[in-house]
């Protein structure tokens, strides 16, 4: 069981890797527009490794219903628990 | 009515009058644009304008019933009429070889708005003058910028109020925009149109230059376009969305596609390539090529129903793959983000603009035998041989101004447009660079005039 921040904190480790910019700081309210290598030519890269890290698979309404980094983590929280 | 002729002036001049000396209320601000945007139609050929309201009066009836609809299915059928009209329409003149004005970016405007509203990203537009003027709004209806709703609609929900110091930025924004159409591209496009008319019988060395040349036309010409567009709409008091950044100082054609047309590629990056991804990502790689491929072959189709065309898109999709292989493609800051100069990026950065030229040979041709024509003739001995030129050589001189030009945009390269000249110190020193520029307009514009290449797609 993972309380919410250590997910947000697992995935920002994976953004992070992703796009190769040790800066990143994700909170709930992150949005791609917030992220300046964060764009729908990558958004699937960060899915497939967030997936992998927990080890979960998203369904593509989920993928898409996202509005930020907030709702990504609601969705993770729901499958690991 | 272009743009670039009196007629269009002297309707910008009587409609900034009216719509800046109207009572300070959104609605009716937005009446006179709306009114405004259905004269400059009209004007043009008033034949297509009930397309226009009929795509326009069905996105906003659709929108308002999604959201009332609580069944998922009831909200598909809703999107799929939408979805039909507006692409019906689209697919049908771009098959036909005739398409009426703006329709290529009105319908993008329309179908992102009703895909956003069903994937609740945004909430339906409920004031139809606003979402009326969202469709045809006249500085960016004949070809872009393509704004979203969620950008553009807040805008026209809130009363405008003049500001000096937007306007003038606007305004020497339209001023670049000019000199660019019509000092560079139309100057440029008077040598491109006799060296791909006579392909066949000119060295390497002219054929060479012509792609170049072309590199630059499309350039001036495009994103001097959106600059006027995007000038005019700030001196309504608007934001619109960006469309180049820059584009031929990018390191590598991915980077190079994230600065060119930018509202058309990021449109289908969001609403065409995402999807796809997510459909074929356990396929890894290989996945992303496939929707990399499908994403650029329909760039490509977007500009018409030609071979040319989706050779173009196709040829582009493949020179991403050496970046997904290499898993690159998410890494963009560390590319562009060097102040410093370093002979690596300089090499680089003319590596892409050379890449992209070749590519543009086969979006100019008018079939794909003149293209591969073309390119076969690049690559003979005759590339060491003077090029030749058609045309009188008085009609060289203007082409000096292409280096100005890009060395302008190097120094602006962190502005949105190259005449924010904060950096230059001193009003008289910026007033004489914009009487030069006028001055270079008055004295060096072509001698014929061109329609803006986007107009027709």
């Amino acid at each position: 069981m993972m309380d919410r921040t250590g997910i947000l904190k697992k995935v920002n480790a994976v953004f992070v890797d992703v796009l190769d910019n040790g800066s990143i700081m994700l909170n709930d309210e992150t949005t791609a527009a917030d992220v300046p290598e964060w764009d729908s030519l990558n958004h699937i890269q960060l899915v497939v490794a967030v997936e992998k890290k927990f080890g979960i698979r998203f369904t593509s309404r989920e993928i898409q219903s996202w509005k930020n980094v907030g709702e990504m983590v609601d969705s993770i929280s729901a499958k690991i628990s | 009515m272009p743009f670039n002729s009196l007629s269009f002036i002297l309707f910008f001049c009587c409609f900034f009058l009216v719509y800046w000396g109207l009572y300070k209320n959104f609605t009716i601000q937005n009446l006179a644009i709306l009114a405004g945007s259905y004269l400059f139609y009209a004007w043009w050929d008033w034949r297509f304008l009930f397309l226009l309201i009929l795509n326009s009066a069905l996105t906003y009836f659709l929108g308002i019933r999604m959201q009332t609809k609580e069944s998922e299915r009831d909200r598909n059928l809703l999107l799929w009429v939408g979805l039909l009209q507006g692409l019906g329409f689209l697919f049908f003149f771009k098959l036909r070889g005739f398409l009426p004005l703006g329709i290529s970016f009105y319908t993008f405007r329309t179908t992102s708005y009703l895909l956003d509203v069903k994937r609740n990203k945004i909430e339906p537009v409920r004031d139809w003058i606003a979402f009326f003027c969202y469709v045809a709004f006249f500085p960016c209806i004949t070809a872009g910028p393509i704004d979203r709703a969620g950008t553009l609609v807040p805008q026209l929900r809130m009363q405008r109020t003049f500001a000096y110091d937007r306007a003038t930025d606007g305004m020497r924004q339209i001023l670049w925009g000019v000199f660019k159409k019509i000092v560079i591209a139309d100057n440029c496009a008077m040598f491109t149109a006799g060296i791909f008319d006579g392909y066949k019988n000119i060295p390497a060395s002219s054929l060479t230059l012509g792609a170049l040349l072309y590199a630059v036309q499309i350039y001036a010409d495009f994103s001097g376009y959106s600059d006027i567009a995007i000038g005019i709409s700030s001196t309504l008091g608007f934001n619109v969305t960006r469309n180049f950044n820059y584009p031929f100082f990018a390191r590598n054609i991915v980077d190079y596609w994230r600065r060119w047309h930018m509202s058309l590629t990021s449109w289908l990056t969001d609403y065409v390539f995402l999807p796809l991804s997510i459909a074929f990502r356990d396929y890894g790689k290989a996945g992303l090529v496939g929707a990399i491929i499908i994403n650029f072959v329909i760039i490509g189709f977007w500009h018409g129903a030609s071979w040319t065309y989706v050779a173009y898109g196709f040829l582009n999709g493949c020179c991403f793959i050496p970046a997904i292989l290499r898993g690159t493609m998410n890494k963009r800051n560390k590319l562009t983000d060097e102040r410093k100069f370093s002979f690596r990026a300089l090499v680089e950065r003319i590596g892409t603009f050379l890449l992209v030229a070749f590519l543009l040979v086969v979006f100019r041709a008018d079939s794909l035998s003149q293209a591969f024509g073309y390119w076969r003739g690049m690559f003979s001995s005759s590339i060491f041989s003077a090029p030749w030129l058609p045309g009188e050589p008085y009609m060289l001189v203007p082409l000096v101004f292409i280096l100005p030009m890009f060395v302008v945009e190097w120094w602006q390269r962190d502005k949105r447009h190259a005449l924010q000249l904060e950096r230059v110190n001193g009003w008289v020193f910026r007033a004489a660079i914009y009487l030069g520029l006028i001055a270079v307009i008055l004295g060096f514009s072509a001698t014929r005039n061109s329609d803006f290449i986007y107009f027709k797609f």
